[in-house]
């Protein structure tokens, strides 16, 4: 019996119902939309600031100093004795938080001798290097990816998978205005150990001092300076999680924390704990945060998080009230039939299961609609905005489920109780 | 007249009478609208409050001088007009120096700035200690710390020499009238002499000084204090032979001749200034991981007091403003201010506007969904609470009101929730988006005056047009009908 006058319910008065359904469907949706940008707006973010650079940079142990605090030119050359290997740089992939190493690229650089007897400044990096890891990981690293904020005014940029990459190279915008340079143009290069011909394939303005150099591929360098399989720093792009008070511990001295706040250090990533495992799979390096971006991504991160948290509580408060509200008006609305079964004799918790029962089967229909229409916008958003799928968090949907239940017992039962403490008698005669 | 009256008798009454429904309208209304004002004024304010945050990435603007002088405080100043004020979160000038630490052996860079400034500009450096704040104390960058085992509290002595005698081309090109110039050379067992010369109108040597710096007071020292040696040079004219134009001081033969050298190769200099040795106490470490962890930081009054000269090589600016708005600054300070030109950080503008571009339209996409959300939620409820009404529509119909006559009554009262949930909602959103600043940004958020008429006419017009649709079908039914209430 109460499953036939549910039934009748739901299909006699479809059209009611289905209001009901489809606000509590975009209620449910915007809860999930939001919910679901929210928890991933972090990591897209992140993934965006990398657009500032390396925010973390590895050097050799015993780097000299030298060599960076005089601006001795040849000679500094000299000073720097000790390198990394390039056979190394893998190892970075490695690592505990290697997921969250987006890009990484080597740095030789060398004083070169142009034909007019002017020196300038070549760096030796990786462009578009593949990388084929031990963990069966691809991928390509380089300045490509770590220099995003150049502009590549002429030619194009050096591709490595092209055969004579090495002999081409990548001019900034001044020195390329100095010396008349265009793309295509042949330079002859002479370093330490060696000269070499090579094509200037790409002009880049990079809006600082990198305009005055020129960049070449990494084995360039080395073939010109006599270093093969080294290198001198490398800049690792990595995402991370913003400092907090066990991170700035931390990073004076992981030595000195207790053993279970270690293990927490460890396994977050903190840009302290990424440098530190670094290390740990470089030897004889030594990795520091470039605080500079490092900080800079910190505070945006964290205010770009706290915002969407804000504004989806907004919306959740929101959507709960909308759904509430046409709950308790469309109970309002059936006060008649309330009043009806009530003069037939029917027990007020017997309405009121009837009443409720309905109205759950109609929110369940409405929020598993919601949840998936939800989804979509989280989709949208992330598409539009990131050019990369949300990812769909399970956690999303309890939450849901239980806000859709809460309000929608918050919005009938109330509305129910007031309805049956009506005469039935005045409720049909129509009255207020 | 009347019937107006009675028209608001009959919103105002029917409004009064259903009080539980009429709320239930209200608040739906009330809650679309404070959305709408809430991420509507969020969603203006972003740039702004998200802007400020960008700047903890660092300067995105330099004022360099033209030349390779640099420029004085004034130009910076003037420099610095050109950006309004309530946009520039920080601008500190530099000045990069070498300094020698002769006690090590080592030499450095030394950057004088306002250390005040820095704090806006760079709020990235940490510092172990305590920012300079008085006369004679500097900040250390790490690497150098390290390297001479320096820390918070040790003293440093600091050596500056005037880049004299290392100029390019002839010397003799600067032995202008009223000329100073200024020169050193190697004197005895490694030491420096340093000498300043002044110059009279016919470019003969007016007034001289000579510093022996490190030497032995008893042997190169009396080149220094022993007045004879020092006036026979007045009256004679560049450059100098030794030995024939002036006696050599007994017993400091080669710091004797160490000066003349100085004097021939003596260059001009703006002011006349030989090196000059400081002890400075070091008040904090620096870390940055970047190269700035070389320096050596004082502030440009002590630079000023090492070197004699006041001039600034270089600005960082930090400010909160668009990329385009920033090129126009930099072109407006590079065409109206002499002698310097503005440069944009490329790096810190280009990622900052990408990513402040996606964070703008992250919020924009979110605010839209929110609210066409929000306002079909609001229009469902409208559309139950005026369907509820048939039977009060059917009704009035068989009293013989018109149909025109019934709509503008409903709609009327629609249109009248509309603008008191208009209004509500303005004003809690208001407050909402003032508790997400003062949360997130910790800044007070500014008040849209637009808002306010917006918000009211979109909720009134939410409210009319999820009104139209039940109504038009209550009045299209007979009155019979929806009266049996079939």
């Amino acid at each position: 019996m109460l499953f036939r006058m549910i039934r009748g319910v739901l299909f006699h008065q479809k059209g009611k119902m289905l209001l009901i359904a489809f606000t509590i469907a975009l209620g449910a949706s915007l809860a999930t939309g939001m919910l679901n940008v929210m928890m991933d707006v972090g990591d897209k973010v992140n993934q965006e600031l990398k657009n500032y650079g390396a925010n973390i940079v590895v050097k050799p142990k015993d780097s000299s100093l030298l060599a960076d605090i005089y601006d001795v030119g040849e000679s500094g050359e000299e000073l720097n004795t000790a390198w990394l290997n390039e056979s190394d740089l893998g190892k970075i992939k490695t690592i505990f938080w290697a997921f969250n190493i987006v890009d990484f690229a080597p740095l030789l650089d060398a004083q070169t001798e142009l034909p007019d007897g002017s020196t300038v400044k070549l760096n030796g990096s990786w462009f578009n290097h593949h990388l084929s890891l031990p963990t069966g990981e691809e991928l390509d690293a380089g300045v490509v990816g770590m220099r995003s904020w150049w502009d590549i005014t002429e030619g194009r940029w050096l591709d490595e998978k092209d055969e004579n990459a090495g002999e081409e190279i990548m001019a900034g915008a001044t020195i390329a205005r100095e010396q008349g340079w265009k793309a295509g143009d042949r330079v002859v290069l002479k370093a330490s150990k060696g000269q070499k011909t090579v094509t200037v394939s790409g002009v880049y303005d990079a809006g600082g001092d990198e305009d005055e150099q020129i960049f070449g591929t990494l084995a360039l360098v080395q073939e010109l300076t006599g270093r093969e399989g080294k290198v001198a720093s490398v800049e690792v792009s990595a995402i991370t999680t913003p400092d907090n008070e066990l991170a700035r511990r931390a990073a004076k001295n992981p030595a000195a924390l207790s053993g279970r706040d270690y293990e927490t250090w460890y396994c977050t990533a903190y840009v302290s704990a990424i440098c530190y495992q670094i290390q740990e799979a470089i030897p004889g390096s030594v990795a520091s945060a470039v605080r500079k971006v490092a900080e800079g991504e910190g505070a945006v991160l964290e205010k770009t998080q706290l915002l969407m948290i804000l504004i989806t509580a907004l919306s959740l408060i929101g959507s709960a009230l909308g759904i509430s509200n046409l709950v308790t008006a469309s109970v309002m609305e059936r006060a008649k039939e309330i009043g009806l079964l009530k003069a037939i004799g029917a027990r007020d918790h017997s309405i009121t299961g009837i009443i409720m029962t309905e109205i759950m089967v109609t929110a369940l229909l409405g929020g598993v609609a919601g949840y998936f229409l939800g989804f979509g916008f989280a989709q949208l958003i992330g598409r539009s905005v990131f050019g990369a799928a949300v990812e769909m968090k399970p956690a999303v949907i309890p939450v849901v489920a239980a806000l859709v239940a809460a309000v929608t017992l918050a919005g009938s039962l109330p509305a129910i109780r007031t309805v049956l403490r009506l005469r039935p008698a005045e409720v049909l005669h129509g009255g207020h | 007249m009347t019937k107006r009256r009675m028209f608001l008798r009959m919103i105002t009454a029917s409004l009064l009478r259903r009080r539980s429904r009429m709320l239930i309208a209200l608040l739906s209304i009330g809650i679309g609208a404070t959305i709408l004002a809430g991420l509507v004024t969020i969603y203006v304010d972003v740039p702004r409050q998200m802007g400020a945050q960008f700047r903890s990435f660092g300067a995105n603007m330099l004022i360099l001088s033209d030349d390779e002088k640099g420029m004085s405080k004034d130009q910076m100043d003037k420099a610095l007009e050109g950006i309004p004020a309530d946009q520039l979160v920080g601008a500190a000038p530099y000045r990069y120096i070498r300094v020698d630490m002769t006690t090590r052996q080592q030499s450095f860079t030394s950057a004088g700035t306002d250390f005040d400034q820095i704090t806006k500009t760079s709020p990235y450096f940490s510092v172990e200690g305590r920012y300079p704040e008085n006369p004679r104390e500097v900040l250390v960058g790490k690497e150098i710390a390290e390297t001479i085992g320096i820390r918070e509290g040790s003293d440093m002595e600091l050596t500056w020499q005037p880049a004299a005698g290392n100029a390019e081309g002839d010397p003799s090109e600067d032995r202008k009238p009223g000329a100073v110039l200024s020169g050193s050379a190697e004197g005895w067992s490694g030491g420096t002499v340093y000498v300043t010369v002044k110059l009279d109108d016919s470019s003969r040597i007016a007034s001289l000084t000579i510093d022996a710096g490190t030497q032995t007071p008893e042997i190169g020292g009396l080149a220094q204090t022993d007045e004879a040696f020092s006036r026979q040079f007045v009256g004679k004219t560049l450059p100098l032979t030794p030995g024939e134009d002036v006696d050599a001081l007994s017993g400091a033969t080669i710091t004797s001749t160490a000066v003349v050298e100085a004097l021939n190769t003596a260059r001009s200099t703006q002011d006349t200034v030989a090196a000059k040795t400081v002890k400075y106490t070091v008040t904090g470490i620096l870390t940055t991981g970047g190269e700035e962890e070389s320096y050596v930081f004082m502030s440009l009054e002590d630079m000023a007091g090492l070197t004699g000269s006041d001039i600034v090589d270089v600005a960082e600016l930090s400010v909160s403003a668009s990329a385009e708005e920033l090129e126009a600054y930099a072109e407006q300070i590079t065409g109206n201010v002499d002698g310097v030109r503005a440069r944009l950080v490329k790096r810190v503008t280009r990622s900052e506007t990408a990513v402040l571009g996606k964070l703008q339209s992250l919020v924009f996409l979110v605010t839209a969904v929110v609210l066409i959300l929000t306002m079909i939620c609001v229009s469902t409820t409208m559309m139950a609470v005026v369907s509820e009404r048939r039977r009060e529509i059917g009704l009035r119909k068989a009293l013989g009101a018109s149909d025109g006559s019934i709509r503008t009554e409903f709609l009327g009262e629609g249109m009248f929730l509309g603008l008191l949930g208009g209004v509500l909602g303005a004003i809690l959103g208001f407050a909402f988006a003032q508790v997400v600043s003062v949360n997130v940004f910790d800044s007070s958020i500014t008040f849209q005056p637009l808002l306010l008429p917006a918000a009211v006419i979109v909720s009134m017009g939410v409210a009319a047009l999820s009104c139209l649709q039940p109504i038009k079908r209550a009045v299209a039914i007979d009155p019979a009908i929806v009266l049996k209430d079939e």
